[in-house]
């Protein structure tokens, strides 16, 4: 007993003794440590870990490392789901856009087609109204004067060029083959011009017109007789 | 009694000639007047004789023909001084030998003399020298016209050129050359579009009208051989032109433009300055100008009276008087070259014929006669003959005539051709 007497203090004051020997964690420490199991937190969420899988939940001495644990993981999974979310979000909004787009695409395809149907129409009318309207004239051996016959025509064309105020005509002066190159140059020119000037009677603007004479050279028919010559005596008009 | 003899002779070989060339010639006339060459065959070395026959004496011969003042005689009989006798009374006055030498490298020597026969002394002795790439039948025609210079004292138009407008395919014309036998067609221009109305200046430079651009466009050589390029309009458009003729000088283009009132005019342009002059009055049609070889005066067509009549004017549109009286058509003036005739055409029963209008007689020759129709007279160099137009046989080719109407030549079976132009060859 007696030993004990001394024992069991020296045994008590040693314990105690070591016990306030061993130095406390600095905040420091405290903190790294932390930060460390945070990181592994992180990597574990990576990982595909659960999140039951704490390694420090024995580990009751320091609290602090499986707090951190959690932290990190948590922080993981919520960094993944809000990039899954915006990453979803942007998906969304690129397929909505694209689907826009197309709306837009395919309207903007029928306005075109559209447009460019009426334009044919229109070209398709100006075409009927042309080939309607610009028929050829007739003279009478070496005569440039427009006939009674042909005032009709000549008021044709005059009403296509008012309802189609774009258009431009040529007037192509012919003759036939009697009579020399030259002189039919010459004739050819004068009957081109006396349809211009008859046009221009009826209200057209001769700056619309131009004239041009290729005499005896461009028959329609080359027989030597009245019924082809008559043919070839003619004033044409052509779009410009 | 020899002269009864030469005329039953030449009676015989009109008909022979006629006979031969049966397709050529129409219609043709000898005159007693013609000189008889008698023609030995020529002595050759390095040329075989079925060459020559062909390509030299045949074509002497035919050009002689044409001249209407020479009548080839060709017997069997030697050259030489001692058989001129026999040759004299053959017919032939006059005695021609020719003697070709062809070089190794190809060149040519031709020498040729003439002897009267019945003074039985030189009156002609010529050589020639050829280079290889000019044809054999040049040098026959080289020497026919300086037979005819000899002659006549003026040269002969053997070696001269027709330059013509011809249609290559529908809508589209181009000018082309063609040797004055119809051999040797060239093409001179390749716009691929209605080119009219060549002319072409003493110094060989053409000028046209083209279309090639839509409008009617002049377009011409400033320099001989050199490239075509446009004369007229120099921007935009010129209206109507046609009918661009050089002046003698070569330094002017008379044309005409026509304007949007149907009237169209008789223009000059000066080719240095570019100037353009307008001649006439802007008063109904004026075309077809023609110079007078002096460069001072023009004929032309114009219907200011109604009909196409031919009129005349100082080149600077003064003194217009009327030439042509009768006849509601007359156009198509070509002065001569000398300047004593005006040619042009007259519309009667609706084909039209050709008139010469001798100025010092103040009167006018028709030339052609018949059913068809003969246009676009243009003189020969030598004021002989006229190259005109004619359908006679169809569509419309090229002829020659004499100013009696009575030796009518087919130059070529060209079909399509208008407004002939004749023009030296050298």
């Amino acid at each position: 007993m007696r030993y004990g007497t001394y024992l069991v203090p020296a045994a008590i004051v040693l314990t105690l003794g070591s016990l306030a020997c061993k130095p406390p964690k600095t905040a420091e420490q405290i903190k790294a440590e932390t930060q460390a199991a945070f990181n592994e937190g992180v990597q574990a969420f990576k990982d595909g870990k659960a999140r039951g899988t704490n390694p420090y939940l024995t580990d009751k001495e320091n609290p602090h490392k499986m707090q951190g644990w959690y932290d990190g993981w948590d922080k993981a999974k919520a960094d993944k789901d809000a990039a899954d979310a915006k990453a979803a979000a942007d998906a969304k909004a690129a397929a909505d856009k694209a689907a826009a787009d197309k709306l837009a695409a395919d309207k903007a395809a029928a306005e075109e087609a559209a447009r460019k149907a009426a334009e044919a129409e229109k070209a398709a009318a100006f075409k009927k109204a042309a080939e309607a309207a610009l028929k050829t004239i007739h003279f009478d051996y070496d005569k440039s004067d427009i006939k009674e016959a042909d005032r009709a025509l000549l008021q044709g064309i005059a009403d296509f060029m008012k309802a189609f105020p774009a258009a431009k005509l040529e007037i192509e002066g012919h003759c036939d083959e009697r009579g020399t190159n030259e002189y039919n140059l010459a004739l050819g020119n004068k009957r081109a011009a006396a349809a211009l000037a008859y046009l221009k009677t009826l209200g057209v603007d001769e700056a619309r017109f131009t004239t041009i004479s290729y005499g005896k050279e461009k028959p329609l028919c080359t027989e030597a007789k009245e019924a082809c010559w008559s043919q070839n005596r003619r004033g044409e008009f052509k779009l410009k | 009694m020899t002269r009864s003899f030469i005329r039953t002779f030449l009676c015989v070989l009109a008909a022979t000639g006629l006979w031969a060339q049966q397709t050529e010639v129409v219609l043709t006339a000898t005159s007693s007047a013609k000189l008889v060459l008698g023609m030995t065959q020529p002595k050759a070395s390095g040329l075989d004789d079925a060459t020559i026959a062909a390509e030299f004496t045949a074509v002497l011969k035919r050009d002689l023909d044409e001249t209407g003042l020479i009548a080839m005689l060709q017997e069997r009989l030697p050259g030489d001084a001692a058989a001129v006798k026999a040759w004299k009374e053959a017919g032939a006055q006059w005695l021609l030998n020719v003697r070709m030498t062809r070089a190794a490298n190809g060149d040519l020597q031709m020498e040729a003399s003439a002897l009267d026969t019945a003074a039985e002394k030189g009156v002609f002795t010529r050589t020639y020298n050829a280079n290889k790439i000019v044809p054999l039948r040049y040098l026959a025609h080289y020497l026919a016209d300086d037979l005819v210079g000899r002659l006549t004292g003026e040269k002969g138009v053997a070696s001269s050129r027709i330059v013509f407008v011809r249609q290559t395919s529908p809508g589209v014309k181009e000018i082309f050359q063609v040797d004055r036998d119809g051999a040797g067609l060239v093409q001179l221009t390749r716009h691929g579009s209605l080119t009219l109305s060549p002319t072409v200046a003493g110094d060989g430079r053409l000028a046209y009208v083209t279309y090639k651009g839509g409008a009617p466009e002049i377009w011409g050589q400033r320099r001989k051989d050199g490239p075509h390029e446009r004369f007229y309009p120099t921007a935009g458009a010129g209206g109507m032109l046609s009918s661009p003729v050089w002046s003698p000088d070569g330094k002017r283009l008379a044309f005409v433009q026509g304007d949007r009132r149907g009237n169209s005019d008789i223009m000059t342009l000066d080719l240095a300055t570019g100037r353009v002059r307008r001649l006439t009055d802007g008063n109904g049609i004026n075309t077809e100008p023609t110079w007078n070889p002096n460069g001072n005066q023009l004929a032309f067509t114009s219907d200011r009276e109604g009909g196409p009549q031919v009129y005349l004017m100082q080149d600077d549109g003064s003194n217009l008087r009327r030439l042509t009286g009768e006849g509601q058509y007359n156009a198509s003036p070509a002065w001569s070259p000398n300047g004593a005739m005006v040619a042009y055409v007259s519309r009667f029963e609706g084909k039209f014929d050709l008139f010469v209008y001798k100025l010092g007689e103040g009167k006018a020759y028709q030339i052609t006669t018949g059913v068809s129709t003969s246009e676009s007279p243009a003189w020969s160099p030598d004021e002989r003959r006229l190259v005109f137009t004619s359908n006679r046989f169809g569509s419309s080719q090229l002829f020659t005539t004499d100013l009696s109407g009575r030796q009518i030549v087919r130059l070529a079976e060209f079909a399509g051709c208008q407004s002939p132009r004749w023009i030296r060859g050298r």
